[in-house]
């Protein structure tokens, strides 16, 4: 058992359709940007049957309009304290999603949320699926790594 | 009562919730949750708990709740990502009424509200 591109799709998308795109006006869009970005990066560690981490990455101003629309305020008006959460809580929907779909027992670890995060070992171990999406016209990445067990609970 | 570490999550419980006349407290985990309890007058009528939290989780304040007779009028409704079987039934045993898996819509918060007795049906437009 383990997720799949298609499953993160569809928990991406019912996640969207959920709190960034209530008014079906910024639709996600299954169509995979010119260039991926890890500007931002939320995860959340998974621990016991199965080690690694769920991941959303994108854009600096993709995370600002996230915040912006999961908090109610304008992107102008948005701190990296909103985007941390914002995007935190993003990886936790998703993260607890994904969960449900990996070997039992298995537990969610807290969000961590990185910037500029090219080259640090906290993202080495092995993609087991990616799902890429564009949003905003911006890159949009959700995606599952799986780690050795001893440093599955890296970021908690 | 709101209780989730996402301030994110919790602005989206309250605006659904104090639509429909609901007076919303906030939390940021369990053991703040238990504190504001201590302060408030009256014991609130519904807490929407999320389950992984810092300082005390969702499951763990659900189980504080359930131990005081104080708050036995307190509706439990646990909001949260954990979606496998075996969860759900841990927090149901402890006592929470409810489940909501995330990530949700209005109405699957109003139409719980609506199944536990705490408002009428069509209170939401």
């Amino acid at each position: 058992m383990a997720p799949t591109g298609n499953d993160l799709q569809q928990i991406a998308e019912q996640v969207w359709v959920s709190y960034l795109d209530t008014d079906g006006e910024k639709p996600l869009v299954p169509v995979p940007p010119d260039k991926l970005s890890k500007e931002v990066v939320a995860a959340v560690a998974v621990s016991g049957a199965w080690h690694g981490l769920v991941l959303i990455a994108c854009s600096r101003p993709a995370s600002r309009e996230a915040a912006a629309a999961l908090l109610g305020m304008g992107a102008d008006e948005v701190t990296e304290g909103d985007i941390d959460d914002a995007l935190g809580e993003l990886a936790n929907v998703i993260g607890g999603n994904v969960k449900s779909l990996l070997p039992e027992p298995c537990v969610l670890g807290l969000p961590d949320v990185r910037s500029d995060v090219e080259g640090d070992p906290w993202l080495n171990g092995d993609e087991i699926c990616r799902f890429e999406a564009t949003w905003m016209g911006e890159p949009m990445e959700v995606s599952v790594l799986e780690k050795p067990a001893d440093h599955g609970e890296e970021p908690a | 009562m709101v209780i989730d570490d996402s301030r994110a999550m919790r602005l989206i419980l309250r605006r659904i919730v104090s639509g429909l006349n609901f007076e919303v407290v906030e939390a940021g985990n369990g053991r703040e949750a238990m504190d504001r309890l201590a302060e408030l007058e009256a014991v609130p009528e519904l807490a929407l708990i999320d389950w992984n939290m810092p300082e005390m989780n969702g499951l763990e304040f659900v189980t504080a709740v359930r131990a005081d007779k104080k708050f036995r009028g307190m509706t439990l409704m646990m909001v949260t990502t954990e979606s496998e079987h075996g969860q759900i039934v841990r927090a149901l045993a402890a006592g929470a009424h409810e489940y909501v898996i995330k990530p949700f819509t209005p109405d699957a918060i109003v139409d719980k509200l609506v199944m536990l007795g705490l408002i009428p049906d069509g209170a939401h437009a």
